[in-house]
C-alpha cells in the first residue's frame, strides 16, 4: 500500500483535470460564464492537490 | 574467441557469440524513461492542464461585466401571428429572428445556422424553422435541430413583452 495511494491520487487529479479543461472550454464557448469559473477553480484545486501529493511521495522516495 | 571477438560482444547487435547478453539494457533510456519519471511528467501534465483552464475565467470574468443588455426590438401589434421579423441581437452584427407563432408564442433565436451560418427563415407551412443553403430545419418551440446537416441548436432569445412592446432582455447560446 504506503506509496501506491500517491500514483492514485495523482492519476486521479489528472483525470479531473482533463475532464474540468474540456468542460471549462465548452462553457467558455457556451458563454455559461458562472461554470467556466466552477470548473476552473476545480481545476487549481485539483492541480494543488496533486502537487501536494506529489511534495509527500517525493519525501519517502528519496528518503 | 579472439581478442576482436570479445570486444564485440559487448556491443549490440552483433551476432559474435550468438548471445545477446546486453541486447535489452539501455542504460540511458533506463536513466530517462523510468517509474519515478512518470509520475513526475503525470504531475507536470496535471499542473498545466489546471493553468490552461486560467485564461477561460480571466475572460470570461471579463465579459460577464458588460452581459446584460436589453434592447427593444418592435411592436406587439406590427407582428402578426404566424409571421417573423428580423432583429439584431446582442450586437449589430449578429441577426435574430422573431417568431410570433400560431398559438400566439413569442419565441426568438439568434439566426445563423449552426451548419454553416446561412441565414434561417421561418417556415409558414410546417411552422419550423428553415435554413435554406442546406435545407436545415429548426424547431421554432426549442430551436434545436429537426433535419438536415444542423448538429447544434440555435442561441435562444429572452424575450419580454411590457406595455405592448417586445423587449430582448438576454441570450442562452446552449439551452436545454
Ligand atoms: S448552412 Fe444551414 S443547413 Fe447548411
Amino acid at each position: 500500500m504506503g506509496k501506491k495511494i500517491y500514483w492514485i491520487i495523482i492519476f486521479i487529479t489528472l483525470a479531473v483535470n482533463v475532464v474540468a479543461l474540456q468542460w471549462t472550454i465548452e462553457s467558455f464557448f457556451g458563454e455559461e460564464y458562472e461554470h467556466v469559473i466552477t470548473y476552473s477553480i476545480v481545476s487549481i484545486v485539483s492541480s494543488l492537490i496533486c502537487v501536494l501529493t506529489f511534495w509527500r511521495w517525493r519525501k519517502q522516495e528519496y528518503k | 574467441m579472439s581478442k576482436e571477438q570479445k570486444g564485440k560482444r559487448n556491443q549490440k547487435e552483433t551476432r559474435e557469440d550468438m548471445v545477446g547478453l546486453i541486447h535489452n539494457l539501455e542504460r540511458d533510456e533506463d536513466l530517462k524513461f523510468n517509474r519515478r519519471s512518470f509520475l513526475k511528467s503525470a504531475v507536470g501534465a496535471t499542473v498545466t492542464l489546471g493553468v490552461a483552464t486560467l485564461p477561460f475565467s480571466v475572460l470570461a470574468l471579463q465579459d460577464k461585466e458588460k452581459d446584460d443588455n436589453r434592447k427593444e426590438i418592435a411592436k406587439l401589434a406590427d407582428i402578426p401571428k404566424d409571421s417573423a421579423i428580423n432583429f439584431q441581437y446582442p450586437t449589430e452584427s449578429e441577426p435574430a429572428i422573431l417568431v410570433h407563432t400560431k398559438d400566439g408564442e413569442l419565441k426568438a433565436y439568434n439566426n445563423k445556422c449552426t451548419h454553416l451560418q446561412c441565414p434561417v427563415f421561418y417556415e409558414k407551412e410546417e411552422s419550423v424553422l428553415l435554413c435554406p443553403c442546406h435545407r436545415g430545419f429548426f424547431s421554432v418551440d426549442n430551436g434545436h435541430p429537426l433535419a438536415g446537416p444542423p448538429q447544434r441548436e440555435l442561441p435562444l432569445i429572452d424575450i419580454q413583452v411590457e406595455n405592448g412592446v417586445v423587449y430582448a432582455v438576454g441570450r442562452q447560446i446552449r439551452h436545454g
